[in-house]
């Protein structure tokens, strides 16, 4: 027999509706403590090179498995960190930790001060390696953020094309360089020098050979800007770099190259020399072994007054914002352990932080490491000799340098107009912070 | 045994309402008030908020993190005296119309031939859409590898023909830089201005062209008289949308050159990322935004007044 189908009136559905919705809402109440008991961490890994990369966002999925922390990560590439944590703090929902582009942060109180983890690892681990403590130490002796791996641009030489043109590699000198480019290289096919000369900040290793020839952009104190002082150091520059454009050794195309098209320019075997960051050798390392073989790794070469090489670095620190400093405290410290860095050496582009990782294998086992080792123990901060603030940042991030050159090659100025035009705009980016 | 109810009329008293309910009048404001609100909602909390927030920033030192004071015109001042702003000013109006004049040509033409009755006519109109619908991101790389003088197709295939003996940097050199960014975005954008068009094209009624036709009127003429004023309302909407989306384009200039080389591709959009983004100065880049609004209001009442008045002749 059908039973005839029971006819609700509206307001006996709203009543049903509302007791349902009032029991899920005692429930999930009742729940929510349980998931409380898991604090919570949003980790920024960031992405470059991916067997790095995927070291360390291992690690920290096994702390915090370990930990029993409900961990988020999110790889977040080097172009996008500054505009992702922009808006992250304006949103003010921004990460736990970060790495990288610590500085920036520093500069504008955004850091939590983790000077009793720095001071720690110093004491266990034998002290800090080369200028590490130059970079993360402020004038008043707090530190806002713990390093984790030197990095920075060397000479990387194509060795067989070298020496097939009767040269003996490295080159000594940046005139060298440009000799053995000439001499090297083999147009259209092969290039003698992959160096953008563009509005990409990779551009600036321009700054570092200008500086080599004994200019500076500002004073000691980083305030006041000095560039004007040192007008003959610059022309002996500027008549370096006329050379090295008239005489073809750079590719077509590098007055708008990105940072990525030095290292593609190299991997497709279309330049002798480039100035990269290890990553490379690590990408050949993988994926072409017999490139790799090629390939010599040094110094810079040394300018009239010597040798510019600065090093940049990876860093880790925490938002001033965390609900969980001491537990962020802790992913900072635990991430340093040695054993874990050694796993993390082996497949990464970093260069050593602490003593204690000096005694690795890696360094011995891969001979381009010791170029990395060679950095990481004598290279000056970015910026060297001028001090890295936010003024000279932000000249930095505005390729200054690399827009003079290009205002000689591009729109055939002449240098005194493109000198000129460099200190303005110097002077208007200095006198902001002044 | 029969029920017999007697039938009793009883005389109910109306129930009464609550003294305090509202009159027919007002409930029915209310309920437009009520109905109105979550669009005011959004109107306020996405556009006005924001776009007057902007105007604040522009008066402001705000950098990242920090809450910013009032400045007053110190960010315009110091914008204005930036060597790259004037450059800014000239590629983003060059840019601009260039890129709408070239998009409104090609889709007017390609629209034309659509609206005729040829083979695979919709295969045509479905391919079309193509580089519109694909992500801009995509869309410029390709263009970046093409034009590369390294390993690009375009230097490959001029090479091989024997046109040029050397490959040129299309992007890097000053005279084909902001040609080659232009023709890139309007490689993929021109199909809006051709779908827009055709399907205007087609609300058009056949019997004008027919009595058109009777009277002897060309092709041209028929275009002319009949087509051109039948779109009118189409193109005034396609040409002010696209000529505010094209001013404000980023991704082309930011993937394809940076605004290089030497700021010849610098068009506002980019400075403002490097001012904002790259700088973290908030209050500069805001200011440069600010004064580039009256620029694109000319450009936008411009467009608008000059289709009236055709469309009104």
């Amino acid at each position: 027999m059908a039973r005839p189908a029971k006819r609700h009136t509206r307001r006996e559905f709203l009543k049903t509706s509302a007791a349902l919705a009032a029991g899920a809402t005692a429930t999930l109440s009742f729940a929510a403590p349980a998931v409380a008991q898991r604090p919570k961490l949003v980790y920024w890994c960031y992405q470059f090179l991916k067997s790095s990369d995927d070291a360390r966002a291992n690690f920290a999925q096994e702390w915090a498995k370990k930990n029993n922390v409900d961990l988020q990560i999110s790889m977040v590439p080097l172009k996008e960190f500054l505009p992702k944590i922009t808006a992250a703090i304006e949103a003010k929902a921004t990460p736990d930790i970060i790495e990288t582009n610590a500085v920036e942060l520093r500069a504008r109180g955004q850091l939590l001060d983790v000077t009793d983890v720095y001071k720690k690892l110093e004491k266990t681990y034998g002290g800090w390696v080369g200028n590490a403590p130059k970079i993360m130490l402020e004038p008043d002796g707090r530190v806002h953020h713990i390093m984790f791996g030197f990095q920075g641009f060397m000479l990387m030489t194509r060795d067989d094309l070298v020496r097939a043109a009767g040269l003996t590699p490295p080159p000594a000198t940046w005139v060298d360089l440009l000799a053995y480019a000439k001499k090297a290289q083999k147009p259209p096919r092969v290039f003698g020098l992959g160096i953008p000369v563009s509005n990409q900040t990779d551009s600036q290793v321009w700054e570092d050979m200008m500086k080599s020839y004994g200019a500076r952009l500002a004073d000691d104190k980083g305030r006041r800007i000095v560039l004007g002082d040192h007008k003959k150091e610059v022309w002996e520059f500027l008549d370096f770099f006329t050379e090295v454009w008239k005489a073809g050794v750079l590719p077509p195309g590098v007055t708008t190259w990105d940072n990525t098209m030095n290292n593609s320019t190299f991997q497709s075997g279309k330049a002798v020399f480039i100035l990269n960051p290890i990553t490379l050798s690590l990408w050949l390392e993988e994926n072409n072994p017999e490139l790799l073989a090629k390939t010599g790794h040094y110094t810079y070469p040394r300018g009239p007054k010597g040798l510019i090489q600065p090093v940049t670095f990876g860093s880790r620190a925490i938002m001033k914002y965390t609900k969980v400093p001491d537990l962020a405290k802790q992913f900072l410290w635990d991430s340093m352990e040695p054993g874990k860095m050694d796993r993390e050496h082996s497949v990464s582009q970093w260069g050593p932080v602490l003593k204690a990782y000096l005694g690795f294998d890696v360094w011995k086992k891969k001979p381009f490491m010791k170029g990395l080792i060679d950095l990481s123990v004598r290279g000056e901060p970015q910026g060297w000799p001028d001090v890295f603030n936010d003024a000279w940042r932000e000249q930095f991030t505005n390729t200054t340098i690399s827009r003079m050159l290009q205002r000689i090659v591009v729109d055939s100025w002449s240098r005194d107009k493109a000198f000129v035009e460099t200190l303005d705009v110097l002077n208007r980016i200095y006198s902001k912070y002044a | 045994m029969a029920i017999r109810h007697r039938s009793v009329t009883v005389a109910l008293p109306a129930p009464a309402r609550p003294a305090r309910w509202p009159s027919v009048r007002t409930r029915e404001s209310l309920g437009g008030i009520g109905l109105l609100a979550p669009t005011v909602l959004i109107l306020v909390g996405l556009v006005l908020y924001p776009f007057f927030y902007a105007i604040w920033l522009a008066f402001s030192d705000k950098t990242v993190g920090s809450p910013g004071q009032f400045v007053g015109l110190r960010n315009f001042i110091y914008v204005l005296g930036w060597p790259q702003f004037s450059t800014a000013v000239v590629n983003t109006v060059v840019f601009t119309v260039s890129a709408v004049a070239i998009k409104f040509v090609l889709g007017m033409a390609v629209a034309l031939v659509l609206n005729q009755q040829i083979r695979a006519r919709n295969v045509f109109r479905a391919f079309l859409l193509l580089p519109w619908a694909m992500p801009a991101f995509v869309v410029y790389l390709v263009w970046r590898w093409l034009y590369d003088p390294l390993s690009g197709l375009i230097n490959y295939a001029l090479i091989d023909l024997g046109l040029i003996t050397n490959p040129i940097a299309f992007l890097s050199d000053r005279n084909t830089a902001m040609l080659s960014v232009i023709i890139a975005h309007v490689w993929r954008n021109f199909p809006f201005y051709a779908i827009s068009f055709l399907a205007g094209m087609q609300t058009i009624s056949q019997e004008l062209y027919d009595a058109a036709q009777v009277d002897g009127a060309s092709r041209v003429q028929q275009f002319r008289h009949v087509t051109l004023p039948g779109l009118y309302h189409i193109i005034g909407v396609v040409v002010l949308l696209t000529t505010i989306w094209t001013a404000n384009a980023f991704e082309p200039v930011y993937l394809l050159t940076g605004g290089g080389p030497s700021d010849a591709t610098m068009v506002y959009t980019m400075l403002v990322y490097v001012m904002g983004m790259m700088n973290l100065r908030l209050g500069e880049a805001a200011a440069v935004s600010t004064l580039f609004l009256p620029l694109l209001i000319g450009l936008v009442l411009a467009v608008t007044v000059l289709l009236q008045r055709k469309a009104n002749a």
